[in-house]
């Protein structure tokens, strides 16, 4: 098919530039394609309307499928059916945009403003609370100095009054410590004293009996000077 | 040659079957105009749902938030983010635009894929998700726009045109298509998106009833979400793009 029409094309030109078909220049310009036809005028005219009818059917043929193509291009075949549509501009462009700008008016009225509005404010009320907090905590920690400051007292209280306590108890503790070393250091006495006496009279027994205990033993010695 | 009326013939066959409606618009005429009637009803529904919804979880805010109120809040905290990122520290007067296209494209598209709308038939047409026509989504690239034009205007009065030369003069012209490829870029990527999504799904339904199709709504879904937060995001980085200063 393209081929013919390609064929057809050449050979209408060739005929268009050259009517009366001098035989130098056509062989000379077609010199291995057209040989045989070219040598006879009327051939030509001949061969020319066969190309110009198979032109004409094929331009026919390309255009009804040209035709065909653009028809189809929406596959909307049926005979009724109008064509289609697809890029169709009219009133309903400045409709929608108008729809669109009440739309845009009507939802910022209902919707984005007060909306927007109620939630900065609540962010707003948030982080106030959250600042507050933060104050809090400083006169937490005041408490907890103050309630440092009630346990240190009540810790010296106690310590203080522990101290005095041992004091007391070691008073007492010594003063009894002492009532008793005095009550041993009296006895203790009182038995030296009786010791002693008792060794004074032991040895006051004892210089009674050395004269008699020395007569007896000068006696038991000597008895030869005694007679 | 009869390779074609064939082709032609089992297309028609498919077609038949899936019964897809591509390009059919049920019209209405007002004045000497038409427009496209199905557009308008599911825009309306849209609305409908859109502002009935915000008005009763917000109707009466608790400080301690009911599920409905959270769930808003939620939402504003993203479109407020989405806008402060893009555009920067003075995003504020540009929430109710960014929020109401994103809100507006979302449930638009999710619509389509979620609401039965084929129980209302149509003298002509279907019933479709509102951004699943060229028209809507021009006029939303159109009044993007409009608003970072108004957006740089309002910031740097005329020497916002400043920006055409920058960094140097000879990016003028390209400069001044920018103006032109963004509208084009932003409404036919909406466009052919949802279009496509659609298209597939109903294929799909029409040629395999059961199973099959639900991973592709699904992604429908996903998709969905995608460009209504890709649309959003575009439209506050162009507007934040144009009060920015230059250095």
């Amino acid at each position: 098919m393209a081929n013919m029409i390609v064929a057809s094309s050449k050979a209408l030109i060739t005929a268009a530039s050259i009517p009366t078909s001098t035989i130098t220049s056509a062989s000379t310009s077609k010199p291995r394609f057209q040989l045989p036809h070219i040598s006879l005028s009327p051939k030509i005219r001949i061969t020319k309307h066969q190309f110009d009818n198979i032109l004409a059917s094929s331009l026919k043929s390309s255009v009804a499928i040209a035709a065909s193509v653009l028809v189809m291009t929406p596959p909307s075949m049926a005979v009724e059916i109008e064509k289609a549509a697809l890029f169709d501009f009219n009133l309903t462009l400045p409709a929608i945009m108008i729809e669109f700008l009440l739309l845009m008016v009507a939802l910022d009225k209902i919707y984005f403003t007060p909306l927007g509005k109620f939630m900065d404010e609540r962010d707003a009320a948030i982080k106030e609370k959250l600042n507050s907090v933060k104050d809090t905590s400083s006169e937490v920690k005041q408490l907890e100095d103050q309630a440092a400051a009630v346990l240190k007292a009540a810790r010296a209280e106690i310590s203080a009054a522990l101290n005095q306590m041992k004091k007391e108890t070691t008073v007492e503790v010594e003063q009894k410590l002492a009532e008793g070393r005095k009550k041993i250091e009296a006895e203790l006495a009182e038995a030296l004293g009786n010791l002693e006496k008792q060794k004074e009279d032991t040895i006051k027994a004892l210089d009674s009996q050395i004269a008699a205990l020395s007569d007896e033993i000068v006696k038991k010695v000597l008895p030869v000077s005694s007679n | 040659m009869n390779v074609l009326p064939c082709s032609i013939n089992t297309l028609k066959g498919f077609y038949d079957i899936s019964g897809v409606e591509v390009g059919q618009h049920f019209y209405w005429q007002i004045g000497s105009f038409q427009v496209h009637a199905q557009v308008l009803i599911t825009s309306w529904v849209v609305i409908a749902i859109l502002l009935g919804s915000a008005a009763v979880a917000v109707r009466n805010p608790q400080t301690i938030p009911p599920d409905s109120q959270n769930f808003f809040e939620y939402v504003l905290e993203f479109i407020r983010d989405l806008s402060k990122t893009q555009i920067g520290e003075e995003y504020g007067p540009w929430v109710p635009f960014i929020g109401t296209m994103f809100l507006f494209i979302f449930v638009s598209n999710w619509s389509g894929a979620l609401l039965p709308w084929k129980i209302i038939q149509l003298p002509h047409g279907e019933l479709a998700a509102p951004t699943n026509d060229i028209n809507t989504t021009v006029a939303l690239a159109l009044l993007t726009s409009v608003a970072y034009f108004y957006a740089g205007l309002t910031k740097k009065g005329l020497g916002y045109f400043g920006k055409y030369i920058q960094p140097t003069p000879i990016l003028l012209p390209i400069n001044i298509l920018e103006d032109f490829t963004k509208p084009l870029s932003l409404s036919f990527r909406l466009f052919g998106n949802i279009l496509a999504d659609e298209l597939v799904v109903v294929v799909l339904v029409s040629l395999v009833p059961s199973v099959v199709p639900i991973p592709v709504m699904f992604l429908g879904l996903f998709t969905s979400g995608i460009q209504a937060l890709i649309f959003a995001t575009l439209a506050a980085a162009y507007i934040g793009e144009s009060m920015e200063g230059h250095h």
